[in-house]
């Protein structure tokens, strides 16, 4: 291995680490990688690419860093502010802690897209928005234009503009989400495509198909959004971002050969300890700190920067307490951040950046960073079974022992789940500990009542429109609220099921708004139109598959005829007595069955003779 | 039993019982009521309890109810059962209201069969009418019906169609027309389809309207009872708009049955039709479906003339078979109507056939519903084959009923042939 | 339709017709033994077949070896260092086990009482969270400590423990894949699927704190043999005789047999030369279990909520090790992990009798249906009898049914108020020994069954009895006919529903109340003992007592299990026995019975 040197500095640089980004239109292209190693071998890798420009260029469709494919799109659906996501895999906030961005960059599972569009009337909106889902879904490869009326919804509170926007100009929030999008590389390539640098050169060079989408959490993100610093001329910012967590261990092995073959006996860490062990017993210790280098976690080193982008800002931190020792190739200037969690590197554009995180010595206790909790947990699951009905179980979980949590949990329902509303209801998971019951259950009623603030509620109309419900609640500190409601599954016209009808239907993840505190109550007592500010943090839970009973899609035509059959049947028989009239046995005409056998009689007679004579 | 007189303590006893019958089951066996409510042979996306209940909700809570693809029951429904203590409180009241209803369609079918309009109508009298059940008895046959009884426990909005029609009916039979005329349009303002019960029924009325102050003229008569509905109609109609403050409830409630935009699951003959249909047939095919539904109106009325009452009774039948969204409920108030035709039963012929079809259907059909829905072995046409059957069956007891009492009338025209083979050529 | 009928009507006036239905129903029940017996024969069998084409069974290289094996001896002397400690150690010396190889755990404790006895446990288990994936679909790796005969299972743990270690290097899965170690074989996943779908009663049962997406399959290991194994033997009853889909049956087949070159063996059939006995033994054994109803292993309670699920367990002496079964299951997982939809395609209704040779419900649904339609022929014809005047069935003056009686409508008029009310009666008698056979603690069991036993032969006696002292007129044959008719009839409804949700438990009880359909009051005493006799040897009692010795078990412990597998899994196998086929049989017992009043108190009018 080629030799590096440890280098130290200490030169301030005015960064904030990770997370917060100050809002101002500083330079015009920024371009930053933050690795950030995770507890069980993982490490978290969110690049951020970030540009302006300002609206006098905008307007004359003068575009330096602004890519112009997307602005034509925007200036043409009159989009004032706009969200993409595409996201896959889970994030573990049980191991990994709280999100990057606080969960501002991310997005459910598949696709999601909102956008505030300038227009007067619904329908206006509507047509933008068909406009913008068209265009988007050919710039992004993505099967965008299946976001129609089912599929959007007009979010009350969940969702605040993040740009500054003039008061006067009447703007329309359209949220639409595709859960069953699968993310894959066609979407990346048009995605580095809008960065100036065109992912040739810079950070980007290290966004590679292979490793992003063998990610165990991976989120792209683009936002766009207008931004007016006081005094200056307002900008308006893109900023793509993509997050991803590896799995070092997997992401190390070479690409020629991926499969995890077992290790050969002996190197198979093991716990000695253990009585029994022997050469061919081995009881495994796992997730063993392990040493990683860019290369061999991204499959090649940095390329130089970018030369666009704004030099002051350093490419890449990484995130390790300063006590670490770092090794990087040379003339890479290293600087330690004050917080003492995070340094920095810069490089010229020319040369390579290349980073080794070695093995810490086993005595070191703290190697990584300790994940921040997140200000809540949730989980969703579907309760009961069948293809009848159904319900649907949140399970949110407020860590803090003292800070009670206020939210906005909004699900996007397909129309086919009939959610019943009236039998929503959260209730606090009570302790067995508590003492007398009757007393408990009392104190856990009125809690109960006090969780939900408010709903907004818009029912789904058949093959019309889906489900839009927001739930203004609150989790006490140190406490876990079950969220239940029912749904009943409707059955669809054959030709409305996908190919796949067995495999079922998915759900969108719900999104979860955290109000920072404080401006809670605030928008709790401003009523309806609450314009609760900033979230605080987002998440979103993971997005469920709902399995709709299906019919025997192999026979319309037996179908058809069967019922048509029967109800001939009834209808001729009732006509049939309705309109012949009556006449006693031996009356009339022969009929029916007599006949038949009397001609048989005859004929048998007949034949008789025949073999008499 | 044969219309033997009954004193009021068996009238008491048999009401009292059908209450203590219901309530017990409701009370002591609290999980029973919600899981009738959820069958699809028991409620339908027009009459489900849940449905209104979630309408109710929706409602109390300031959002149209008719704004969502859920709730599509009639407007009036919500101010009566918004009145009631909430269902998840206190159920008591709930469960009453509905047993209440059916002791009040037990009494006016009671009415019904004591007027002994089944057997003898005012323009023919069977010769074997003396062989009646008395109104004990058929109320009793209504009222521990299992069909009933389940209906009456699942909640289902469709007893409230049941006891208008059977009111309807009492009313008619004992000569007050604008009573008649003012149940059925209660009828068919809750569920539509009884207004393909007016002509008979303003036959019915016409025959049994009382001497003194009678109208003599038919079509006087039908034009006044027509207006009677409609104006009717219109002020319900009216008071629905001004409690929902648009019109939005009769796409929601009465094109719901229109157009079968809901294909849950039911007894009938609709659903799976529908499902597996066409788009482009689809409109078509439901105009189809409610011309042949209506179609029975015309044929049934001029035929039968001279008993409007059976008239009602196979139209109720056959609509319990053909209607969009029927119900066992639906069923059970053709089961209530059938017994008072008790002298022509020696006339039927299929009477065994057709129970065996029945109860056949009706054993299967939870199976294989389970067996489609639940334990995923079985698919959609199992269910939907017992539906077939279970319709069958129902038609042959229409046809069989229907034949029989046309051969009682045919035997009054010739007497010497009682007891005899009979063909229709 | 009506006219159709009507022709067919006219043949009900032959009285040569009337003869015919014993006969008809015995060929009933003839052809349909004799159709069972044909199944096994090639025309009629078929050679299974894959049918979800997503299964791709076999075609992934397994890699499953190498130093897992010393994981695997490992795991091992941990868990052989935990037999006969208590649930809780157990479960506490796994936990970190498995959360060092990343998975999160969680538990889940149950409490079962049935026949007295107290059924409680905890379960463990993990989720392996599906690298790219997002919890929607998971499949499901059951362990059970100890298997249904009480072994504990010791190699099956461990090697749970390591292939899931193994499965978590790899990036490929598509679905959740859940480790499940429960304490016993048939309450522990009972429990754990019940909460799973919340269909738990949360007093007995905990809810589940970790949960993942639909359950896609579940595969068991019961692999309590230590020495190396020959072959797998495959174990697919679920409760009350559901069957997985013949798919995953076929897959494993596939991989295990194609792929490993491991033998595949089915219903403890050890050897089978696929002949006709074998096939035939393979089909009969597969068709008591279905009947019986029961759970038989811990994959049985993952069938009912449409878990396709198995449970697999080596067998025999041979070479093959622990790693080739791991490999088996690897193999399976990869496949099962393949699924795009829920396995909906290949069969749920069918008889295997070889592992490659099967009959579905087509082929072999008309013998149940056959034999269940002898009674509903039996019931019809009593019908049309009893509509008769009773004084001459001679066939010159045409014995007519009411339909177009001549005679004054009261005489052929049929009373159905006494029949229904009787077979209502005894309907409604039959939740007694039900109820009394469920919640009876085991000791007592003996017991109650013996007199039960007695009372049960009294029985029919005393309500002819009872109805010939009714105050009414005396119960005429008619009325007899009418009581056989419809009890008969409610057994073939039954029966012919029961056929389709567990086709052999309607079969064998079809079977074992046949005869009921041909016992009929009969005039000469010698004819009537005989039938009582019979009557008493068929009864419900007397062939549980027979199956229960036959098997070389007691009646207490036969209705124990009973008990258990009605608290537990739902079996409803009691509810057939003593709300089917015990009403039926004593309505039977009643009419054959009930001739003799009629005759005592005619012989007394003429001396």
């Amino acid at each position: 291995m080629r030799q590096l040197l440890p280098f130290l500095s200490f030169l301030w640089v005015t960064f904030l680490s990770s997370c917060v980004f100050p809002t101002t239109a500083s330079s015009d292209y920024h371009e930053q990688l933050n690795l950030r190693p995770l507890p069980l071998s993982a490490l978290l890798a969110s690049f951020n690419f970030r540009s302006n420009t300002t609206f006098s260029k905008f307007e004359k469709g003068n575009f330096r860093f602004f890519p112009r494919s997307l602005g034509q799109i925007l200036q043409h659906a009159g989009t004032r502010e706009l969200h993409l996501r595409f996201s896959l895999g889970r994030w573990d906030a049980e191991a990994w802690g709280a999100r990057p961005w606080n969960g501002a960059r991310e997005g459910g599972t598949g696709v999601e897209l909102w956008a505030w569009l300038e227009a007067e009337t619904d329908e206006e909106a509507d047509q933008k928005w068909l406009t913008l889902t068209n265009a988007l879904s050919g710039l992004f490869c993505a099967s965008l234009n299946f976001i129609d009326g089912t599929r959007t919804t007009r979010p009350v509170v969940s969702f605040q503009p993040e740009g500054d926007h003039a008061a006067d100009t009447d703007m329309q929030l359209l949220y639409g989400v595709l859960p069953h999008e699968v993310v894959c590389t066609e979407n990346l390539t048009p995605f580095l495509k809008l960065l100036p640098c065109k992912g040739k050169a810079g950070i980007a060079t290290l966004l590679d198909g292979h490793k992003l989408f063998d990610a165990s959490w991976q989120s792209m993100a683009i936002d766009i959004r207008p931004i007016c610093p006081s005094g200056e001329e307002c900008v308006l910012q893109i900023e793509q971002t993509i997050d991803m967590v590896l799995d070092i261990e997997r992401s190390k092995r070479p690409r020629d050969n991926p499969i995890p073959r077992p290790l050969p006996g002996d190197q198979l860490p093991c716990n000695t300890s253990k009585h029994y062990h022997s050469h061919d017993t081995c009881f495994p210790l796992d997730h063993s700190k392990e040493e990683w280098t860019l290369s061999q976690i991204f499959g090649k080193p940095v390329k130089g920067t970018c030369p666009l982008a704004d030099s002051t800002v350093p490419p890449v931190c990484l995130q390790v307490p300063n006590s670490r020792s770092v090794f990087v190739s040379k003339d890479v200037a290293e600087k330690k951040n004050p917080d003492g969690v995070s340094r920095c590197f810069y490089i010229s554009p020319e040369t390579e950046l290349e980073l080794m995180l070695p093995r810490p010595d086993d005595g070191a206790s703290t190697d990584i960073l300790t994940p921040e909790t997140p200000l809540l947990y949730a989980e969703r699951s579907f309760t009961g079974h069948g293809q009848e009905r159904g319900g649907v179980q949140t399970i949110l979980r407020n860590p803090s022992p003292d800070a009670e949590v206020e939210f906005i949990y909004m699900e996007t329902l397909p129309w086919f789940m009939r959610i019943y509303l009236h039998t929503m209801e959260a209730r606090v998971a009570v302790q067995a500990s508590s003492s007398n019951n009757k007393d408990r259950n009392s104190r856990s009623d009125d809690i109960n009542k006090s969780l939900i603030q408010q709903v907004y509620y818009r029912p789904a109309l058949d093959r019309a429109r889906g489900t839009q419900l927001e739930v203004r609640m609150r989790v006490p500190p140190a406490s876990t609220v079950f969220l239940t409601y029912d749904f009943e599954k409707s059955i669809l016209r054959y030709t409305e099921y996908p190919p796949d009808a067995n495999r079922g239907f998915d759900v969108a993840a719900a999104v979860i708004t955290i109000l920072s505190p404080g401006e809670g109550e605030g928008g709790a007592e401003a009523g309806a139109g609450a314009r609760a500010a900033a979230a605080a943090y987002n998440l979103r839970t993971t997005s469920l598959l709902c399995s709709l009973p299906t019919p025997d899609f192999s026979m319309p035509y037996n179908v058809i005829i069967f019922t048509s059959t029967a109800i001939a049947l009834a209808f001729g028989g009732i006509f049939n007595i309705l309109v012949r009239r009556f006449v006693a046995a031996d009356e009339g005409p022969e009929a029916g069955l007599a006949v038949l056998v009397g001609k048989l009689k005859a004929r048998l007679r007949g034949a008789a003779k025949g073999v008499k004579r | 039993m044969d219309g033997a007189q009954v004193t009021p303590g068996q009238t008491a006893g048999l009401y009292t019982g059908a209450a203590v019958l219901r309530l017990a089951i409701a009370t002591l066996l609290p999980a029973l009521p919600d899981l009738l409510t959820g069958r699809v042979e028991i409620s339908t996306p027009v009459t489900s309890f849940k449905r209104l209940q979630e309408g109710l909700f929706l409602y109390n809570h300031n959002v149209s109810p008719y704004d969502g693809g859920v709730y599509h029951q009639a407007p009036l429904l919500l101010p009566l059962f918004s009145l009631l203590p909430s269902f998840t409180t206190l159920p008591i009241f709930t469960y009453l209201l509905y047993i209440a209803v059916d002791l009040l369609s037990a009494s006016a079918l009671w009415r019904i069969a004591d007027s002994g309009e089944a057997g003898s109508s005012a323009l023919f009298s069977s010769p074997r009418r003396t062989k009646r059940w008395s109104g004990f008895v058929i109320a009793a046959v209504f009222l521990f019906n299992p069909f009933t009884v389940a209906t009456c426990l699942g909640r289902s909005t469709s007893v409230f169609t049941t006891y208008a029609i059977l009111h309807a009916i009492a009313k008619a039979v004992s000569g007050a027309p604008f009573g008649a005329m003012a149940a059925l349009s209660f009828a068919s303002y809750l569920s539509m389809y009884p207004l393909l019960l007016l002509p008979p029924l303003v036959l019915l009325s016409y025959d049994r309207q009382r001497p003194e102050r009678a109208i003599r003229s038919v079509a006087k008569f039908a034009a006044i009872c027509t207006a009677t509905v409609a104006g009717i109609l219109a002020i319900l109609f009216q008071m629905s708009y001004f409690l929902t403050g648009s019109w939005e409830f009769l796409p929601s409630t009465y094109g719901v049955q229109l157009t079968l935009s809901d294909l849950t699951p039911n007894v009938g003959l609709w659903w799976y039709f529908f499902i597996e249909m066409f788009d482009s047939f689809r409109s078509f095919f439901l105009a189809v479906f409610w011309l042949h539904l209506s179609s029975y109106v015309g044929g049934l009325t001029v035929r039968i003339r001279r008993q409007p009452l059976v008239v009602l009774t196979l139209l109720l039948g056959i609509l319990a078979i053909f209607k969009p969204y029927p119900s066992i409920g639906d069923t059970a108030l053709f089961f209530a109507l059938v017994p008072l035709y008790r002298h022509v039963f020696p006339l039927m012929r299929y009477t065994f056939v057709s129970a065996a079809v029945i109860l056949y259907a009706t054993c299967l059909g939870p199976a294989f519903y389970h067996l489609w829905i639940y334990a995923g072995s079985g698919n959609a046409n199992f269910f939907y084959a017992i539906t077939l059957v279970w319709n069958l069956g129902l038609s042959l007891l229409v046809c069989d009923l229907m034949f029989a009492v046309l051969r009682d009338e045919w035997e009054v025209e010739r007497p010497e042939m009682v007891g005899k083979e009979a063909r229709q050529i | 339709m009506p006219r159709l009928l009507a022709s067919a009507l006219q043949l009900r006036r032959d009285p040569r017709i009337l003869k015919l239905p014993p006969y008809l129903s015995l060929l009933c029940i003839i052809v349909g033994v004799a159709w069972l017996f044909l199944l096994p024969l090639d025309q009629y069998s078929r050679r299974t077949y894959i049918s979800e084409n997503a299964l791709l069974p076999g075609q992934v290289h397994t890699y499953f070896s190498g130093s897992d094996q010393n994981v695997f001896r490992a795991y091992k002397h941990e868990v052989n260092e935990l037999v006969n400690k208590s649930n809780a150690e157990i479960n506490d010396k796994l936990e970190p086990i498995v959360k060092d190889i990343g998975l999160k755990t969680a538990r889940q404790n149950f409490t079962y009482r049935a026949a007295g006895h107290t059924y409680s446990g905890e379960n463990l288990y993990a989720i392996l969270q599906a690298p790219r994936g997002d919890a929607t679909e998971a499949i499901v790796l059951v362990a059970a400590w100890e298997n249904v005969k009480h072994e504990v299972n010791k190699n099956g743990i461990p090697l749970a423990l390591t292939l899931l270690r193994y499965f978590k290097r790899w990036s490929l899965w598509s679905k959740d894949i859940i480790l499940l170690i429960t304490p016993d074989s048939i309450a522990g996943p009972q429990a754990w699927v019940d909460a799973y779908h919340d269909a738990h009663n949360p007093s007995h049962v905990a809810s589940l704190p970790l949960k993942s997406g639909l359950l896609q399959g579940a595969i068991a290991i019961d692999y309590a043999q230590e020495r190396r194994f020959e072959s797998v033997h495959i174990v697919y009853d679920g409760v009350n005789g559901q069957l997985p889909n013949l798919d995953l049956i076929n897959s494993i087949v596939n991989i295990a047999g194609g792929q490993m070159g491991i033998g595949v063996a089915l219903q403890e059939m050890w050897r089978h030369n696929n002949g006709y006995s074998d096939r035939l033994r393979t089909m009969l054994r597969g068709m008591l279990k279905q009947g019986l109803g029961l759970a038989s292993g811990a994959h049985s309670s993952f069938i009912p909520y449409h878990v396709d699920a198995v449970t697999l367990r080596p067998f025999g002496e041979g070479w093959q090790d622990e790693m080739a079964m791991g490999r088996v299951i690897e193999g399976s997982f990869r496949s099962l992990n393949n699924l795009l939809e829920h396995l909906h395609q290949s069969f749920f209704f069918y008889l295997l009798m070889q592992r490659e040779r099967f009959v579905s419900i087509g082929t072999y649904l008309p013998s149940a249906m056959l034999v269940a339609a002898n009674f509903t022929i039996m019931a019809i014809a009593l019908w049309v009898k009893s509509g008769q005047p009773a004084e001459d069935a001679s066939p010159n003056t045409k014995s007519e049914t009411p339909s177009s009686t001549a005679a004054p409508p009261t005489t052929a008029e049929r009373d159905l108020f006494l029949p229904l009310g009787v077979v209502a009666l005894i309907q409604s008698l039959s939740i007694i020994p039900l109820y009394l056979f469920n919640h009876a603690p085991e000791g007592f069991l003996t017991p109650l069954f013996f007199t039960f036993a007695i009372l049960n032969t009294l029985l029919p006696p005393a309500l002819s009895q009872l109805l010939t002292t009714l105050p009414r007129s005396p119960t005429s044959e008619h009325q007899y006919n009418l009581i056989k008719s419809f009890s008969l009839l409610l057994l073939g409804m039954f029966l012919s529903t029961l056929a389709t949700l567990n086709f052999s438990l309607a079969l064998i009880t079809g079977l074992l109340a046949s005869p009921l359909t041909f016992l009929q009051p009969y005039k000469t005493p010698g004819a009537r003992i005989a039938a009582t006799v019979l009557l008493k040897t068929i009864s419900p009692t007397a062939v549980l007592l027979a199956a229960a010795t036959y098997w070389g078990t007691d009646v207490a412990s036969v209705l124990k299990e009973g008990a258990v597998a009605w608290h537990i899994c739902g079996t409803y196998s009691p509810v057939v026995v003593w709300c089917v086929w015990w009403p039926a049989w004593v309505a039977t017992g009643v009419v054959v019975l009930g001739g003799r009043g009629n005759n005592r108190r005619a012989k007394a009018k003429t001396t």
